[in-house]
């Protein structure tokens, strides 16, 4: 049977990965320090290379790797059956191990019960390094694994990167593919070398070739690019579903929204996209309270066709876009207030009102001359004490 | 030593020494006397007299005893009506000491709790009814749900009246010896809005400054404690220089730990100072309502604000 380009020219050592360098180092420190960290993880987006790496490095450690993927059946049980004895023992004839968990955003609540726990127990108590692969490792149910393991981003493939890679591969099937139709694969693919290769071979396996014979993935649309089209083209037919393919919330995006309206915007055109940003805010509330999910829609189309007509004409130029900075600040200030809002809770129940009210109220501190009785009757800590004789 | 502050000072401990809220402590007075009250709501603006009255009304009814048959919790501060049900219960378990067969639970800011969480209270407070009393104290009554308000007896607290305040002024004047002129006592009133906390404190905070009080000192002390820059951050947006209003709102809010309420009282009471026409000022002033009212129905505070700062952008183009 007939390998596909992505099995047959997945790459066997590291100097056929490309574009990883720097990853590929920190995969080799850490299996020079193994055991000090048992496990390590990849994460990066589909595509990047995460799995070819894996197998990489175990054709450099002239390693036997033992896999689990997204297709196991990965509850407890099955997990102690397969990869429990092999992980404790050492290899038969001394050859290294590795054991490769691919694809951990799989393990899923239900189907895999127990699974992320047992993998946590696992990692304890392997004896040959963890290799684990993952898309996205923020999502709160692997915060204990990350605690457990190296981490390593992989990035996407650069656009150069990924040409240079389709051309090579050209070369060796021997195969003449026009330089116009690699690029168009190429950024078609965004970094997705996998995309890119499925896609050459389509091409290859055609009489004749053409950029447009096919059809451009629905893929992860980056904010940046919803942003510009939103605020620098009038009202188009992508307008409306600008957010539907980018890896944010409506809540993320409104923050990025409020941001960088300034930037683009000026005088009435400021006035109609905040209009339009408030009321969209308000559907949002509406939606919290009423839990009538309805809203939605016209929260979207607000913050979509809503900002983007606020506009007459569509603008030219290049804005860097500003990535949201409120919540950081808002985290700033808190810590900068921690100590008058711990003041605050401790004065609050002394004079019968809320903790917000103290707070507000705590200026009046200031006239008690005291502050180091004032501070034992209200069990203050030193540094508190401290904090209000300066204030 | 809690007692130098003088809110807590000069907080009335019987019920002769209630100034304002004739009416209300007249007929809470007799309801005490009889040694049996109903379920208590107390509605009004702040620092009208509701918290005092619930401290009075427990140590008159309980004597010494006051401490250990009363429970404050703020409804703003405990988070989720669990924590609330959790301590109730834990208090309404124990019998009440002395001749008084139930306990009082004050609830302060129940306005604060959500819908569901006053659901749940509403039980709550039918469970424990032959243990605890509740007296629960809110802004608006209209935020509290109706199951409640038909299980308690309403009382509306109104802002302090001239003389009131007055009366409350003078009996600190006299204690601390502190000289209030006339136009100084003037002063107090208006910085005070009525709210007689705020008054105390504002007292508080000039008398540590000087014993001899006038207008003059008064307002130097009031333009620390109010809500600084707000009329610089709204020059900003009139001018056009959107950026640098957003940033000053921002460091407002943050810095001075202000929630998108006493910003936008501040902002509604500043746009009257602006150098702009009489017309436009009440223009911005609807705008001001509009934004407070989606505040109000549970928007993003500071979403809102910016909106509002786009406002005012655009009215000082047209300027």
């Amino acid at each position: 049977m007939k390998k596909t380009l992505c099995e047959k020219y997945r790459a066997n050592c590291f100097i056929d990965i490309k574009g990883q360098d720097l990853a590929i180092d920190k995969i080799k420190n850490f299996i020079k320090n193994f055991p000090a960290k048992k496990a390590l993880i990849m994460h990066g987006p589909p595509g990047s290379g995460k799995t070819s790496i894996a197998y990489a490095l175990a054709s450099e450690l002239n390693a036997e790797i033992l896999e689990l993927n997204a297709s196991d059946f990965r509850n407890k049980e099955h997990l102690e059956r397969s990869i429990k004895p092999a992980s404790e023992q050492e290899s038969l004839f001394k050859k290294a191990k590795l054991i490769l968990i691919d694809e951990v955003d799989g393990i899923a609540g239900n189907e895999d019960r127990g699974g992320m726990q047992e993998l946590l127990t696992l990692i304890d108590n392997t004896s040959h390094p963890m290799i684990i692969t993952a898309n996205d490792i923020w999502d709160r149910k692997f915060s204990s694994l990350i605690k457990k393991c190296e981490l390593i981003e992989i990035k996407e493939l650069n656009y150069v990167t990924v040409v240079k890679m389709l051309h090579d591969i050209c070369l060796k099937e021997k195969k003449e593919v026009n330089s116009n139709v690699l690029s168009a694969i190429a950024v078609k693919a965004r970094g997705d070398i996998r995309a890119a290769l499925n896609d050459l071979q389509t091409v290859l396996e055609q009489k004749e070739l053409s950029a447009e014979m096919f059809a451009e993935r629905d893929k992860e649309n980056s904010i940046f690019n919803a942003l510009r089209n939103v605020f620098k083209s009038t009202f188009n037919e992508s307008t409306l579903g600008m957010y539907d393919s980018v890896n944010l919330n409506l809540d993320e995006i409104m923050l990025w929204l409020e941001e960088n309206i300034p930037l683009e915007y000026k005088g009435e055109e400021l006035f109609k996209a905040y209009e339009a940003l408030s009321l969209a805010d308000v559907f949002r509330g509406r939606i919290h309270r009423q839990q009538h999910w309805r809203f939605l829609a016209y929260q979207n189309i607000l913050l979509s066709a809503g900002i983007s007509a606020a506009k007459k004409q569509a603008k030219t130029g290049f804005t860097s876009y500003k990535k949201p900075t409120r919540i950081l600040k808002i985290w700033l200030a808190n810590q900068k207030n921690a100590k008058k809002k711990s003041i605050a809770a401790k004065l609050a129940p002394k004079l019968h009102i809320g903790k917000k009210q103290a707070f507000k109220d705590l200026y009046v501190l200031r006239a008690v001359k005291d502050k180091d009785e004032l501070g034992k009757e209200l069990r203050l800590e030193n540094e508190e004490i401290d904090y209000l004789k300066n204030f | 030593m809690v007692n130098e502050i003088w809110t807590e000072k000069f907080r009335p401990k019987k019920f002769e020494e209630m100034i304002g809220q004739d009416e209300i402590v007249k007929r809470v007075k007799s309801l005490v006397l009889s040694l049996n009250i109903p379920h208590l709501m107390f509605s009004g603006p702040a620092g009208t007299g509701k918290s005092s009255l619930a401290l009075v009304i427990v140590k008159e009814m309980y004597g010494d005893l006051w401490k250990d048959n009363y429970l404050e919790l703020n409804a703003s501060d405990e988070r989720g009506i669990d924590v609330v049900r959790q301590k109730v219960k834990d208090f309404a378990r124990t019998k009440s000491l002395g001749e008084v067969p139930f306990k009082v639970i004050f609830l302060d800011e129940a306005d604060a709790l959500t819908r569901e969480a006053q659901q749940a209270l509403r039980r709550t407070m039918e469970n424990f009814t032959n243990t605890c009393r509740f007296i629960l104290s809110c802004n608006y009554s209209s935020k509290i749900i109706d199951p409640i308000q038909s299980r308690c007896a309403m009382f509306r607290f109104k802002l302090l009246e001239k003389k009131d305040m007055e009366k409350i002024i003078k009996r600190i004047a006299e204690t601390e010896k502190l000289e209030i002129s006339e136009d100084g006592f003037q002063a107090l009133y208006e910085a005070s809005e009525g709210d007689c906390r705020k008054a105390i404190n504002l007292i508080q905070s000039t008398a540590a400054v000087s014993q001899i009080i006038n207008k003059d000192i008064v307002n130097v002390v009031t333009s620390h404690t109010k809500p600084g820059d707000i009329k610089l951050t709204l020059e900003y947006a009139l001018s056009g220089d959107f950026q640098s209003a957003r940033q000053k709102l921002l460091e407002i809010m943050l810095e001075q730990g202000l929630s998108g309420n006493d910003i936008i009282k501040s902002i509604q009471k500043e746009v009257w100072n602006l150098q702009i026409e009489p017309e436009l000022k009440v223009k911005l002033t609807e705008r001001t309502g509009e934004i407070e009212f989606r505040m109000v129905e549970g928007s993003d505070e500071f979403i809102q604000l910016e909106a509002l700062l786009a406002s005012f952008v655009l009215a000082g183009q047209g300027k």
